[in-house]
């Protein structure tokens, strides 16, 4: 007796499974990416006996919450077949306008810090009108937005940022609650709420039908251009807020402090198991990404590799995840499960 | 018969994942034969000819080419055994020429470097007079062709590769013309070919084939002489069950019915100057062949395309069709059912309930957040009306069959609650089954008061289940059908610009 004639339909009808193995390859993927982040960590004792512990996990929870809030938005962007290379310029922008316009006092924080995202965010918009009203492509049209930025910001600061975020800033990133430190509070927070948003809110359902077939939507008459600049505008506000945070935890901004958050954001995202091509992703596998990339990080750097190798090492393990990780895997995965079972 | 078979098929399965496409498939076709393949959407028709093509492996069976074992691993690989195939999904390149596409393997052919653009036109020239093809410009692009002319040459460069068995797979879904396609088919089955023809038109099967192998669930049920069988037989055979009937009888429209939309003067594109209106409780068909400016009429009503000149009112008030989103908040709401599924019905990576509940999300969330409860049951009702059972809510739907995406795609239509619906072609290649269903919603929609504009290549659809037809021929209204005189015949001779009848405009 087969599982598949049980299943089947008062016997008549033949067991239909596609839907049923609801193994799908999104829960694969964010599975197999926190176990081998869990894993790396684990092994990492290995180095040194300081590792492997708590204490290294929320050191590297401390330092991937900075690309999570970034990946975010890239995430959604690239949900709508899109690419945002404006990230590193917004992070910029968010770092440099925290250390000028709060110029280390902590008076007007409540004013400044929403007229910081909301700039950024204008970045965002920017991008998005020209991407979904003046046809131009993502890859570009960011390109272009980061570029102004990024200018913009080396001619008011003539290439040297001054001040210092607010002394409050400087504070919450070291202080602790309920015995963890606050940052890991807020990475939680912000991964809750993007989840939601992303998986569960009624823009997120639209942002998966434009990333999913653009004309459809079109013709089942979604405002796809709002979404679409929506996304954009995310990506900016995520990446100014990650300027913020990144600002407040260096004490101090610098040109290039985004840069190193460009090209992981998009690899957290891929990683993670969203399509490059847009359509598919889940914020949690994007979580994952950008953790499993931190941990690497972390791991190269304690090993003492010098800067080259590293780099091809975290480009090996990407490419290795990417190759593993494909949907043809699952397939062949769930063709192994289903014939074992007959 | 002969004694050695074209092609003979043995035990082929093939699963997909967990699918099971192909269970177990046997059959025989013979030189010189037409050979039908009948089944409903998801008996496994497409697997099959994407074995026998080359374009995947079956998991087990075997296959015998003229007494030799084949097992094509490529297209080419198949077309080097002598089959070839015109795919359903018309497999043509669209920023290439029409020329470039007929000889597209053997563009250049050895030769390092390219060949002459005159040199591919003679070639492809040749090819197109060989086969009576006459009106369709060698050098045009294809993208610049309609449906129909796309399927043609489909068709003919299947026949250019010569091949021993050639698989016509929905040859006729485009095509309002069949003569032109049975004449090339019983040319080439003169000289010895067997072919393999997949069609859910029983009428033109029965006129080609001489033998048919059902197909069910991804197994062969028989293989019958199509003379010794009536059609009751062979749905029975196709669907497992006694067949209903295949059209439930047409309900009056209501008397006293409110004008709901009034286009007047609409032109653009192929379109000239047409007059319509649609009533509460009617449906209103609209016959022509291929290519007669039905689609853009149907396009500008449902917002997609646009118009040079003309108005549309609706509950007697001008509306701006401007785009979808529009023409759903015009009036009372109009809903488009696309012509083209794959590229702009369905949302192939998203469930089959997401796909559906999509124009009702506002509705179903609570505080910006989706309400799991409001979206299961504003899926089941959409569902029901449509008859798609709840055990493919939690598919993709790129997984469900071209049926069931149909049926996803009216649930979505009916789910924006707009009054009327605007449907092009909404049978095309769909099974008997989902045709049931599929009538079954359109006449509940119209019952409480609402309208359906509907366009369909199948004429006889449109006798028994319309209203009021009109004809569409030249971009204009020739011909505006009361349910009295409405007959397949009379349709066919005035969508041929013949008047059978005195051609009469549309008034309301």
């Amino acid at each position: 007796m087969s599982v598949d004639q049980r299943l089947g339909e008062a016997g008549r009808m033949p067991a239909d499974t596609r839907g049923t193995s609801r193994l799908s390859g999104e829960t694969v993927t964010i599975g197999v990416i926190f176990a081998l982040t869990v894993a790396m960590i684990l092994g990492s004792r290995v180095i040194s006996p300081a590792f492997g512990g708590w204490n290294q996990a929320e050191t590297i929870l401390y330092l991937a919450s900075f690309l999570v809030f970034c990946s975010f938005g890239q995430g959604l962007v690239i949900l709508v077949r899109g690419l945002d290379l404006s990230i590193a310029s917004v992070i910029t922008l968010g770092g440099v306008l925290t250390t000028t316009w709060l110029a280390g006092d902590n008076g007007d924080l409540v004013f400044i810090l929403p007229a910081i995202l909301v700039v950024c965010t204008l970045v965002g918009v920017a991008s998005g009108i020209g991407v979904s009203l003046l046809k131009v492509p993502p890859f570009i049209m960011t390109m272009a937005t980061g570029i102004i930025v990024y200018s913009l910001c080396l001619g008011v600061t003539r290439g040297t940022p001054r001040g210092y975020p607010a002394p409050v800033l400087n504070d919450v990133m070291r202080a602790e609650l309920a015995g963890l430190p606050v940052p890991i509070l807020v990475l939680a927070a912000f991964v809750a709420g993007g989840f939601l948003l992303q998986s569960y809110s009624t823009y997120g359902r639209r942002l998966y039908a434009v990333g999913n077939n653009p004309a459809a939507a079109h013709v089942v008459g979604l405002p796809t251009v709002r979404v679409t600049i929506g996304a954009y505008a995310i990506s900016a506000l995520c990446a100014g807020f990650t300027g913020i945070m990144l600002a407040s935890y260096a004490n101090g901004a610098t040109l290039r402090m985004g840069d190193d958050y460009l090209l992981p954001s998009i690899a957290a995202v891929v990683v993670g198991g969203s399509s490059i091509l847009g359509g598919k992703g889940n914020f949690l596998g994007t979580v994952g990404g950008a953790i499993l990339l931190t941990t690497l990080a972390t791991i190269l750097s304690a090993l003492g590799i010098e800067q080259g190798w590293k780099t091809i090492v975290e480009g090996g393990v990407i490419l290795f995840a990417l190759m593993v990780l494909r949907e043809q895997v699952y397939e062949a995965l769930r063709t192994w499960m289903g014939s074992e079972r007959r | 018969m002969g004694s050695v078979a074209a092609l003979a098929v043995a035990g082929l399965s093939k699963r997909y994942g967990a699918t099971v496409a192909l269970r177990s498939l046997t059959m025989r076709i013979v030189p010189h034969e037409v050979h039908a393949v009948l089944g409903e959407n998801g008996a496994g028709k497409s697997t099959l000819v994407k074995i026998l093509s080359g374009a995947v492996q079956p998991n087990s069976g075997t296959i015998e080419l003229a007494g030799q074992p084949y097992a094509p691993r490529t297209l080419l690989g198949a077309r080097r055994a002598g089959i070839s195939t015109a795919f359903q999904e018309l497999s043509l390149l669209p920023n290439l020429s029409v020329a470039e596409n007929l000889l597209l393997p053997r563009v250049s052919g050895t030769r390092f470097w390219p060949e002459a653009a005159g040199s591919i036109t003679r070639r492809a020239e040749a090819v197109l007079k060989e086969w009576a093809v006459t009106d369709i410009d060698p050098v045009a692009r294809v993208e610049a062709l309609s449906l129909a002319e796309r399927q043609r040459l489909e068709i003919v460069r299947a026949l250019s590769h010569r091949p021993r068995l050639l698989i016509l797979d929905e040859p006729t879904a485009a095509l309002p013309d069949a003569t032109w396609l049975f004449r090339q088919v019983r040319r080439l089955t003169e000289t010895g070919v067997a072919v393999l023809y997949i069609s859910h038109r029983l009428s033109e099967v029965r006129e080609l084939c001489q033998r048919a192998t059902v197909l069910r669930n991804g197994e062969s049920i028989d293989t019958v002489d199509l003379a010794g069988v009536k059609d009751d037989q062979i749905f029975a055979m196709m669907v497992g069950r006694a067949p209903e009937r295949a059209y439930p009888a047409p309900v009056a429209a209501a008397a006293g019915a409110e004008t709901l939309i009034e286009a007047r003067g609409l032109t653009t594109g192929r379109l000239r100057d047409v007059s319509l209106s649609l009533k509460s409780g009617e449906i209103l068909g609209v016959a022509a062949l291929e290519g007669q400016g039905q689609l853009e009429l149907f396009r500008a009503l449902g917002g997609v395309g646009t118009h040079e000149a003309g108005e549309v009112r609706y509950n007697g008030r001008p509306v701006a069709l401007t785009s979808p989103r529009r023409a759903l908040r015009a009036g009372d709401g109009i809903a488009y059912v696309p012509e083209e599924r794959k590229t702009e019905g369905i949302f192939g990576g998203l469930t089959a309930a997401a796909n559906m509940s999509l124009p009702q999300v506002p509705r179903i969330a609570r505080g910006g957040l989706i309400h799991h409860r409001l979206d299961v049951a504003a899926t089941r009702t959409a569902a029901e009306a449509v008859s798609l059972a709840d055990r493919y809510f939690g598919f993709r739907v790129s997984d469900l069959s071209g049926g069931n995406q149909q049926k996803v795609v009216l649930a979505r239509a009916l789910m924006t609650r707009a009054r009327c619906l605007v449907m092009f072609d909404p049978t095309r290649g769909v099974d008997v089954g989902t045709k049931q269903a599929i009538y079954t919603m359109m006449r509940g929609f119209v019952a409480d008061g609402r309208a359906i504009l509907v366009y369909s290549s199948e004429l006889s659809e449109l006798v028994h289940l319309c209203h009021r037809c009109l004809v569409i021929y030249g971009g204009r209204i020739v011909a505006d059908v009361g349910r009295d005189r409405l007959t397949e015949e009379y349709l066919l001779a005035a969508a041929h610009g013949h008047g059978g009848a005195a051609p009469l405009r549309a008034a309301s």
